[in-house]
């Protein structure tokens, strides 16, 4: 029958979402609503990475469930209220650890596919 | 860690559950939105931007759904959403749900009655300090004997204490008689009990001399002194005896039982040799010293026992105190109840597992008429652990439910313990409902769910959806409804066996009380009352005023109109208290290093024989001339002792002698036996014979002098109320004895024959409760193959079946399942009826005619339990059911 967390299509590795999203807010100094993540995350990877950007949502409350984010009402430019997230310190030190697996990883997929 | 501070997360998250829902929803509109305004932007239209940022951003109501869950305790919710569902259903269905819940509570609540039992007496640990290294020694030992062992044995410390030492209390209003318990000066300090006013006795107390003091129960300083708080130091007189009051013990404190009204020191005299050596044997208790076990300090006792038994100035066997050994002091106290409350407790869950069965049938049944309703849950959905879950749930809330039910029948059901078992069970009145006993009802409630709804909730689950879906309700025949049939009629066999035990084990049992209660004692026991006379020691001093005194009340009783005759003896038969003597026996000469005879001695005066319907055999019954002082000492021997010693002689004119006197007793008449002990054996087994002598001290052969007697009178009509006339002759006869324990012999037989009839009482309800349960379940299964059956009832009545025929073939499908019960039953009881043989007497645990008579009994109850199935099938009418299908 149906599960609860359905693996949705998407070019990332699995985790490697909430990564982007720490990445995200650390590289801003102000905190950032939802909508702003994902297009920062669309500009910089150049139109690569595309996200199903619903997928945001539960990966941030995985990241508030956590204490690596924290998110706060506030009225936007827009007029309409949105919740802005920000990054706690143990955030940061989650971030560069998991900077730190994923670059290992990433050598061994480079080495492995380095021409000979 | 970082799990605990998540988990305070999502606690403090509950609180704004429904405005994160809220915000959630708006955050992710303003997203859309924003997304849109993008789109437009890129150059799409209004509604293309808008088709093509809800693509983008995902299926909203999943994305929402998924964000909440990651905050909420899913597992806690549904458990929760679970409860409130099943909840719902059973209120649906009210019949079912309250006889469910009813069977539960009797068969919760008669397992929790029973436990506290088990818990009161044998689990709770004793109200002393360190109350694991409280040991007894099992047997009894004279109080020379206690002396040597507190000098020999170094693993513990121990004292005797002897229960029984009665007083008469004056000075203070009425005179009353009380009940002590004579101990070791060190028995107090041994069980570490702190009075609450003065101080318990010291070493050396129990030295003549030293020992006019008393120590009083918290209920006798309550009710006699008025709760004084300056009674230490006072004096009260016992038996005419001033003696000084140095403590009173707490309330909670009762040793060696409640009956214990005071507590004197033993008075420890070795010169009076009889006493020191040859009477009053007494249990001992003990503590281990420091660092000891009970394995040291036994072999430690059983190395001494040689030692010990050459202490006696006289021989004593080699086999004496043969059994003895140092065991917990728990053990010994309810050592002789054990077996008893096992096998009740076993009993008692047998009728859970009944209860059990009928409820899981009760589900069974109701899992086929919701089968239509699972189905369809399932096409919604649900997997099929959520649903065995829920509906596990629904039965874990049927057995919470019954659990308090039955919590509540347990207190009353304990209250009417309390009254109907012996009162001499110890611990019997301070046993209440502790937290062991919660527990245990918590824990059978939630094990009772759990079996009860096992089966049916992993029925329901194994469900076709198109077949249910199509067909649903009443007329199922799918495979999964008749393999539920087939477990219900597995149940039902299962009840019928279970209960067959049961009713077995009651049926043993009151064949044995049956057996019991027509043996005959050796006397009679209709139309005679009793009633102890008690005069203060001091009184009796003059042993010429004691023996004028006892003539004179038999004479002034016989004078009672209505009284046939009246007569004194120093014990009653059935009493079971037995005072023997070592002796030496006429024609068995005895090398001084052999064991002596052990001889039971009753003392008798007046027509006493007669009166009690003892046959007298041959030869002259005691007179009165035979208890004057001098008078050449006589006595009777009864026929087992003169059996034993001189076979084939005649016993007239044979000596007897106690070991240590030097005089000889001859035998001048042959009586006919007593039950000294019990309805179950004579005397115990340490006894080899047993001799009636006239009251009265003779210093040559070593007759004791008696204070305290039984007066025995026959009343020729049927009024039992002499009470008041004795009470009148004793108080100008000699108005400082009270007149005790007033009653009739018929209740004292039957008192004695009071724990055989508690049990029986007992099982009795438990195998009615079994029986019932299983009928309830036949009826239950047959009554349901009635309804699956009325087409093919129909059907046959259509084709000339008569009324008998159909009657016959309901009542067969139920006989059926009884005779299958009943041939698993009699092979289950022939194996588990051997664990009740000690509480059987003169039946076998394979008695057949027992069995014979149950498995008829079990057979009529299942064939009146298809009766009212049978009636509504006999009501079919063929014409509405062929039509109907």
């Amino acid at each position: 029958m149906v599960k609860d967390n359905s693996s949705r299509k998407s070019d990332l590795l699995p985790g490697t979402l909430e990564m982007l999203i720490l990445k995200t807010l650390d590289r801003n100094d102000e905190p950032m609503h939802g909508y702003g993540i994902a297009l920062y995350i669309k500009q910089i990877s150049r139109d690569v990475l595309r996200v199903e950007e619903g997928s945001l949502y539960p990966a941030l409350q995985r990241l508030a469930v956590k204490g690596l984010i924290n998110g706060a009402w506030r009225d936007s430019d827009t007029g309409r209220r949105a919740r802005y997230y920000k990054l706690t310190a143990a955030g940061r030190k989650q971030l560069i650890a998991e900077v730190a697996d994923f670059e290992k990883v990433l050598d061994a997929i480079l080495r492995v596919v380095q021409p000979a | 860690m970082k799990k605990i501070a998540e988990l305070f997360r999502r606690i403090f998250h509950l609180r704004e559950r429904s405005d994160f829902a809220r915000g959630l929803s708006e955050e992710m509109q303003h997203h859309l939105e924003l997304k849109t305004e993008e789109n437009i932007r890129a150059g799409m239209s209004e509604k293309e931007a808008q088709y093509a940022a809800q693509r983008e951003f995902g299926n909203v109501t999943l994305l929402n759904e998924d964000s909440r869950n990651i905050w909420s305790f899913r597992r806690v919710e549904q458990f929760l959403q679970d409860v409130r569902y099943g909840a719902r259903m059973l209120r649906k269905s009210p019949g079912f749900t309250i006889v469910a819940i009813l069977t539960l509570a009797l068969g919760i609540g008669a397992n929790t009655a029973i436990f506290s039992l088990v818990n009161g007496i044998l689990l709770r640990p004793l109200p002393y300090s360190q109350p694991h290294r409280l040991v007894a020694i099992t047997d009894s030992y004279s109080q020379g004997s206690i002396v040597a062992m507190q000098k020999i044995l170094k693993t513990m410390d121990l004292g005797g204490y002897l229960e029984g030492a009665e007083f008469n209390l004056t000075g203070r209003g009425e005179p009353s008689r009380l009940y002590g318990t004579s101990v070791s000066a060190n028995t107090f300090s041994i069980l570490d009990a702190k009075p609450a006013l003065g101080r318990i006795f010291v070493a050396g107390e129990d030295h003549p001399g030293n020992d006019n003091v008393v120590i009083l129960s918290n209920a006798f300083w309550q009710k006699i002194l008025g709760s004084d708080p300056n009674v230490v130091g006072q004096q009260i007189a016992l038996d005419g005896v001033n003696r000084q009051i140095v403590g009173v013990m707490p309330a909670d404190f009762q040793f060696p039982s409640q009956k214990s009204q005071l507590w004197v020191p033993l008075h420890l005299d070795p010169r009076n040799v009889g006493t020191y050596w040859g009477s009053g044997f007494m249990p001992i208790v003990g503590r281990l010293r420091n660092g000891m076990s009970i394995a040291q300090a036994h072999s430690e006792f059983r190395a001494a026992l040689p030692q010990l038994r050459a202490a006696f100035p006289w021989k004593m066997p080699d086999s004496l105190w043969g059994g003895a050994s140092v065991i917990l002091l728990q053990a010994q106290i309810t050592g002789d109840v054990q077996t008893k409350l096992f096998v009740l407790l076993g009993a008692i869950c047998l009728v859970l597992l009944i209860a059990c069965a009928n409820v899981a049938n009760l589900l069974l049944a109701r899992g086929v008429t919701r089968q239509r309703e699972m189905a369809v849950r399932a096409a919604l959905g649900a997997d099929r652990r959520r649903i065995f879950q829920q509906l596990l749930t629904e039965s874990a809330l049927l057995a919470i439910c019954g659990g308090a039910l039955g919590m509540f029948l347990a207190v009353e059901g304990l209250k009417w313990l309390k009254i109907i078992l012996p009162a001499d069970t110890p611990r019997l009145a301070s046993i209440t409902i502790d937290w062991r006993v919660l527990a245990f009802t918590a824990s059978i409630a939630v094990i009772t769910g759990i079996i009860a709804g096992l089966a049916p909730a992993l029925f329901a689950t194994k469900i076709d959806l198109t077949e249910s879906l199509k067909k649903g309700g009443q007329h199922s025949a799918s495979t999964a409804s008749s393999s539920s049939h087939r477990l219900r009629s597995a149940l039902a066999i299962a009840e019928i066996s279970l209960a067959f035990v049961l009713v077995i084990g009651a049926g043993l049992l009151v064949k044995s009380l049956w057996e019991l209660v027509r043996v005959n004692p050796g006397f009679q026991t209709e139309s005679i009352i009793t009633a102890r006379i008690m005069p203060s020691k001091s009184f009796c001093a003059s042993a010429v005023r004691c023996q004028n005194f006892y003539g004179e009340l038999v004479d002034r009783v016989r004078a009672i109109p209505g009284v046939n005759d009246a007569a004194i003896v120093d014990v009653l038969p059935l009493d079971g208290r037995v005072d023997a003597f070592a002796a030496d026996m006429e024609g068995h000469p005895r090398n001084p290093r052999d064991p002596a005879a052990v001889i039971f001695d009753s003392l008798i005066f007046a027509n006493y024989l007669q009166l009690m319907g003892i046959p007298l055999l041959s030869g002259r019954a005691l007179a009165p001339a035979d208890s004057i002082p001098d008078a050449a000492p006589v006595a009777l021997v009864t026929a087992w002792t003169a059996n034993k010693f001189w076979p084939n002689q005649n016993p007239i004119g044979k000596h007897v002698k106690r070991t240590f006197m030097n005089g000889w007793i001859t035998i001048v008449g042959l009586v006919g036996d007593v039950h000294q002990e019990n309805l179950v054996s004579r005397y115990p087994a340490f006894v080899d014979g047993a001799i009636y002598e006239p009251y009265g001290v003779n210093q040559a052969t070593g007759r004791p002098r008696l204070t305290d007697m039984t007066l025995v009178l026959r009343a020729s009509n049927n009024q039992m109320n002499y009470g008041q006339s004795l009470q009148q002759i004793m108080a100008s006869l000699n108005p400082d004895a009270p007149v005790g324990d007033v009653t009739t012999l018929r209740n004292i037989v039957t008192k004695s024959s009071s724990t055989a009839r508690s049990t029986v009482a007992l099982f009795s309800v438990f195998a009615a409760l079994a029986l019932t349960l299983a009928a309830i379940g036949i009826y239950g299964v047959i009554s349901y193959s009635v309804t699956q059956r009325r087409p093919e009832i129909g059907m046959r009545m259509a084709l000339g079946a008569q009324w008998q025929d159909i009657v016959r073939l309901v009542v067969g499908h139920g006989a059926r399942l009884a005779l299958i019960g009943i041939a698993i039953g009699i092979a289950a009881s022939v194996a588990l009826t051997r664990l009740m043989k000690s509480l059987l007497f003169g039946v076998s645990a394979t008695d057949p005619l027992t069995f014979t008579s149950v498995s008829i009994l079990l057979i009529l109850v299942a064939i009146a339990a298809c009766y009212i199935p049978a009636r509504r099938a006999m009501r079919v009418d063929p014409m509405v059911v062929l039509r109907h299908d």
